[in-house]
């Protein structure tokens, strides 16, 4: 991008301080991360005096009955709230770009993204005030209402991130499809989809990440016996927090960074 | 002794076949807070299984069983909210037919300010608000709030206060002389001032200080006891100071709700808490005292004779629960803590 711009153009590279300023921005990022890494392994129960390396916060970890019921509950939301929220977004997505302009498009724009835009603990009461609602009602307390809502909120991200690999693709190639007696089904199956499919998978990637995430609404809508990895974790902060809680936040992390890593080799081999 | 235990396991382990398919109880409590080893005990003995959902404060869990249909049967909020709580209706008066052991509740912690003669609630656990020391810095009475208020040399610019309103006043209102939610103008400025003069004196106003303790940042402070006690034992130079002129308690307890789906269930826990080798499992786990008689035979070694939870005898008069103050007086705490935090 850079190089074909003249050499005496505006380039921030070469603002006084730019440097600074981004090795100071990254120290700020991360240091906190690596802090509560480094303290993940320590011998002792503090998270300020280095006692020497040890596992035995992630043994502790690893043992810990509610902490294994509450990853897997976790992973399996994520999982299954991040499936749908992509086949919705999916299909949102084709309809609002594959089609001419229609009147109220951008109102739909804004009610797709709408939950970016409501604060989360908006939306966490308002969920708590109706789910309880049909709770009531209905009797129904399993975790159907964490999947829709997670779900709900998980999709505009996985919009975003469809919308923005359909509108580089061209399309004339469906146009050239059709043109080669390909039905619309199998134009979309044989042409639309296999190009689509980094931004799906971006989608999916996003939506899960932001799924395992989300603390605000969980902690509103779930019930007896729903905790989630991250509510689980909140409710550790009145006792004060020991390593345990450190090893259990690098695991996360390290997951959050795999899942992003594969994404990116995903898109970067489909994307060519 | 070892003949009891193993003749008790067999009892549970006999038990067991013939349970299950007893059903469940829902109990909402804080995060940490229960002890897997309470339930697994209570499953193997009853048959029910105990569902654990977290909260991380009283307003979230009052909000959520405000707004009903949440599924829970046992709540576990803390003593100054309880009153909110029986006045809502949110919770129901125990069962006398299957919560029969009530009388192992301590004598002191039955006719309770937030529920006298304890009709709805029972001890989950306790502690106190007081001073944490390091005597190796300090060698004077550890039982004196001047400590904090009126700092010796050695002090001055090592103190830490948890920056709790309702703690901190209450202990500052009790040196003076005074009594909780007093309206007492005099009393009141008195507290202001003497705070504002001891503020250059302080180092922090902060949280989650066990750390700093250990690693002598902090030399003195207003603090728990349960914390205090966890920095002791990394560093055995940190006291607790119980402040002969009024200290603060606090305590968690356990009610079932009113639209409890499992209420019997709910009934046969809280009575299986009552019990002092089961509460004993809660404070070994929380690492605070329970109020239930007999329990300290079954404590850890390290909880047993701890001096951050055995209160000293001639201090436990001292001793007073919080109290939730009339919206004036609270404003004027409010005041002063805005001008103390500037």
């Amino acid at each position: 991008m850079s190089s074909a711009a003249p050499e005496k153009s505006f380039s921030v590279r070469r603002l006084p301080g730019f440097g600074a300023v981004a090795v100071f921005t990254f120290v700020m990022l991360y240091l906190p991360i690596v802090i509560l890494v480094f303290f993940s392994f320590n011998a002792g129960p503090s998270q300020a005096v280095w006692e020497g390396f040890s596992l035995q916060w992630y043994e502790a970890a690893f043992q810990n009955r509610q902490v294994r019921d509450v990853s897997l509950r976790s992973l399996g939301l994520a999982l299954t709230a991040a499936s749908i929220a992509t086949v919705l977004a999916t299909l949102a997505a084709l309809g609002t770009t594959r089609v001419g302009r229609f009147p109220g498009q951008t109102m739909i724009y804004a009610l797709i993204n709408q939950p970016l835009m409501v604060p989360e603990i908006v939306t966490g009461i308002a969920l708590l005030i109706f789910v309880a609602a049909i709770k009531v009602q209905t009797g129904y307390d399993g975790m159907g209402y964490l999947v829709a809502a997670h779900t709900a909120f998980c999709i505009p991200f996985a919009y975003l991130s469809i919308r923005a690999r359909l509108e580089t693709l061209d399309p004339a190639l469906e146009s050239a499809a059709a043109d080669l007696y390909a039905s619309p089904a199998q134009a979309f199956r044989y042409i639309t989809l296999p190009l689509l499919v980094p931004g799906i998978l971006a989608g999916f990637m996003l939506s899960f990440v932001i799924s395992l995430d989300t603390v605000v609404i969980t902690e509103f809508v779930k019930s007896a016996g729903q905790d989630t990895l991250p509510t689980y974790m909140l409710g550790q902060l009145r006792r004060g927090v020991t390593p345990e809680m450190n090893a259990i936040a690098t695991l996360f992390l390290a997951l959050s960074v795999m899942i992003v890593t594969a994404f990116f080799l995903i898109t970067r081999t489909r994307g060519r | 002794m070892k003949r009891t235990i193993s003749l008790a396991t067999a009892a549970l382990m006999g038990s067991t076949a013939l349970a299950h398919a007893e059903g469940v109880v829902n109990l909402y409590n804080w995060g940490n807070y229960t002890s897997p080893e309470l339930l697994d005990r209570f499953e193997a003995e009853t048959g029910i299984t105990v569902n654990v959902t977290d909260f991380d404060s009283n307003d979230t869990a009052l909000a959520r069983v405000r707004q009903g249909g949440h599924g829970f049967d046992i709540v576990v909020p803390s003593d100054t909210y309880i009153p909110t709580w029986i006045s809502e209706g949110l919770v129901q008066p125990l069962d006398p037919e299957i919560v029969t052991d009530r009388g192992n509740i301590e004598e002191r912690f039955v006719d309770v300010p937030f529920d006298p003669g304890r009709e709805y609630s029972v001890p989950w656990a306790w502690g106190s608000t007081g001073i944490t020391v390091n005597t190796a810095t300090y060698t004077g009475d550890i039982n004196d709030l001047g400590i904090i208020f009126d700092p010796p040399e050695e002090l001055s610019g090592r103190i830490n206060l948890v920056p709790e309103m309702d703690s901190v006043l209450a202990l500052a209102i009790y040196y003076v002389g005074g009594e909780s939610c007093t309206d007492d103008r005099d009393i009141l400025r008195q507290v202001r001032d003497m705070l504002m003069e001891a503020k250059p004196h302080w180092l922090a106003l902060d949280y989650g200080t066990v750390d700093n303790y250990v690693a002598g940042d902090f030399h003195a402070g207003i603090g728990w006891n349960g914390a205090t006690m966890r920095a002791r034992l990394q560093n055995p130079d940190i006291a607790f100071g119980y402040p002969q002129t009024g200290f603060t308690l606090w305590m968690d307890n356990a009610l079932v709700l009113a639209d409890a789906p499992n209420r019997d269930n709910a009934m046969k826990f809280i009575n299986f808490i009552l019990q002092p080798e089961n509460a004993a499992l809660i404070s070994n786990f929380a690492r605070y005292s329970n109020g239930i008689i007999g329990s300290e035979p079954y404590l850890e070694e390290v909880m047993r004779e701890a001096p951050e939870i055995v209160i000293p005898e001639e201090l436990a008069g001292a001793g007073r629960w919080g109290v939730t103050c009339p919206q004036e007086i609270v404003d004027i705490h409010s005041q002063i803590w805005t001008e103390l935090m500037q």
